[in-house]
């Protein structure tokens, strides 16, 4: 069953993040992909993350569909201006691609081409309503369409520091549901009771809320992330968590399967980010039992 | 110069509807060059209002000035007390003279009057063309003092594309191909073996891709 059909059928749905390769050798991505194979609903493919050079979203999504998995790929408008984003966008429906997520793109000066010119003609908004209207049959310019493509198009809310910046993540959350978003990403999720209440105020944007499952790999990561993002919700007790156990790599996964887990008592799905360790996505899922 | 054009008279009556008292300011710098937003274009702005809602059965009160420059928070400091009897201030300046009003003045509304355009010359008596796109990495000295990243629609750097025609370009008959004038420059100047060097790819960075720019004086800043 589609990604689509799950979610609107209410059912719960599992994502696994990939990034293409920088380069053109792909076997790194097929055999993580290949691990996962039935045990995911979608695979995630984003666009020059983190502003990396690598082979695009477009790309990497055709691989996943080539290995009959769904594919859910980036797209937004650092890189590309109207025209090109809507004629990718026509290219991954042809191609078989039915799922979108419509975010914003890493500022270039913390990527690895800091000195390439910027576009950003479409925001996320002006993005959503153009898929919107290539999906209604007629371009931006509402020139009509030899066939129309049919995507699931979602967005993301970015990290929030406090309430006010959620709120104001919220106010643009549901500018982006108006503007067609039919899910939204959360940032990521490191305690569950604090998604509790985020998740009390986003449920009222009436769209499918898939939370973010990020793999800390190490007690140095977490440390990190509790010192640079502190409203993040890394805890002084999961710090200690992974420094006291026998195997701080197996704890680290196991503590992302069980925050999976929680979350499907709680949310439509959820996104797990492993971020070069897609290797040990099954392991996640295993201690998730998904 | 930074060039500007006034807005629409439709535009500008909407941004004045819902007040009673309005201060028009104009800027003596660059909008009083191009015609668009200086002291007599205040003064005729000013009276075209107050006819348009005196045509309506409205009385707008409109207190006119005109700044020696309001891109400098030492001249936006003489409105304070213009600023005070007002609702509303209405810029005749560019974009940055806006901003510099209502960042000091805080609690007041303010709308701009003209859209800035870009950087020109005057090519002629009513003319103005865009020269400067101010990409922050001058080339200018090695093309022969013609601008390609301004002038050339395509900001191409190694020479002219297959749409130039005639020394014009393809998007309009009305465009010099900047890369003929360039060419024509040269040859002027005996310089043709430079045409022959390659310019790489930019750095952008230095231009407005790389994020809103400061230029950070040490020696005079306070």
């Amino acid at each position: 069953m589609s990604l689509k059909k799950r979610l609107s059928k209410g059912e719960f749905v599992v994502l696994a993040e990939m990034n293409p390769p920088k380069g053109v050798d792909i076997t790194r991505l097929l055999s993580s992909a290949r691990l996962i194979k039935g045990r995911v609903d979608g695979v995630v493919i984003p666009d020059m993350d983190v502003g990396v050079m690598r082979m695009s979203a477009l790309g990497g999504g055709v691989l996943m569909n080539q290995l009959g998995m769904e594919a859910v790929i980036h797209v937004y408008g650092r890189d590309r201006n109207s025209m090109a984003i809507q004629g990718d966008i026509l290219a991954a429906h042809v191609l078989g691609i039915q799922n979108l997520i419509v975010t914003t793109g890493e500022d270039m000066a913390n990527g690895d081409h800091p000195s390439a010119k910027v576009v950003d003609e479409l925001d996320v908004v002006g993005l959503l309503s153009a898929v919107q209207s290539l999906e209604d049959g007629a371009d931006l310019s509402g020139i009509a369409l030899e066939g129309s493509p049919s995507l699931l198009t979602g967005c993301a809310i970015e990290a929030y520091k406090d309430d006010a910046s959620l709120e104001k993540e919220l106010e643009l959350a549901a500018k982006k549901v108006e503007a067609g978003a039919e899910f939204i990403i959360t940032p990521p999720v490191y305690d569950l009771k604090s998604f509790d209440s985020f998740y009390a105020k986003a449920s009222a944007l009436k769209v499918p809320i898939i939370p973010t499952v990020f793999l800390i790999k190490s007690v140095g990561v977490a440390r990190y992330i509790a010192r640079n993002e502190p409203w993040a919700g890394v805890s002084d007790d999961l710090i200690k968590r992974i420094r006291q156990a026998a195997d701080r790599e197996n704890e680290c996964l196991k503590i992302a399967g069980e925050l999976a887990a929680g979350l499907r008592e709680k949310a439509q799905g959820v996104k797990i980010v492993t971020i070069g360790w897609e290797t040990k996505l099954p392991v996640i899922l295993d201690y998730a039992g998904m | 110069m930074i060039t500007a054009e006034r807005k629409p008279m439709e535009e500008i009556v909407e941004c004045a509807r819902n007040f009673s008292r309005v201060l028009l300011v104009g800027c003596n710098e660059c909008v009083t060059v191009c015609a668009a937003g200086g002291r007599k274009e205040v003064g005729l702005l000013a009276s075209a209002l107050r006819m348009h809602f005196m045509k309506e059965g409205k009385n707008l009160e409109i207190i006119e000035t005109t700044l020696e420059r309001q891109c400098d928070p030492e001249y936006i400091d003489e409105l304070a007390d213009s600023v005070g009897q007002v609702d509303a201030v209405l810029s005749m300046a560019c974009g940055c003279g806006v901003q510099e009003i209502a960042r000091r003045y805080k609690d007041k509304h303010v709308f701009p009057m003209v859209n800035t355009k870009f950087m020109g010359a005057s090519e002629r008596q009513g003319v103005w063309a865009e020269r400067c796109q101010g990409c922050g990495d001058c080339v200018l000295g090695i093309t022969g003092g013609i601008c390609p990243i301004a002038r050339c629609s395509k900001r191409i750097l190694n020479g002219p594309c297959g749409g130039s025609t005639g020394g014009k370009c393809e998007i309009s008959p009305d465009v010099d191909c900047a890369w003929q004038l360039i060419w024509d420059r040269m040859k002027s100047l005996g310089q043709e073996d430079r045409y022959e060097e390659v310019m790489g790819a930019r750095d952008w960075r230095t231009s407005r891709d790389g994020g809103p720019r400061r230029i950070i004086r040490e020696d005079m800043a306070l």
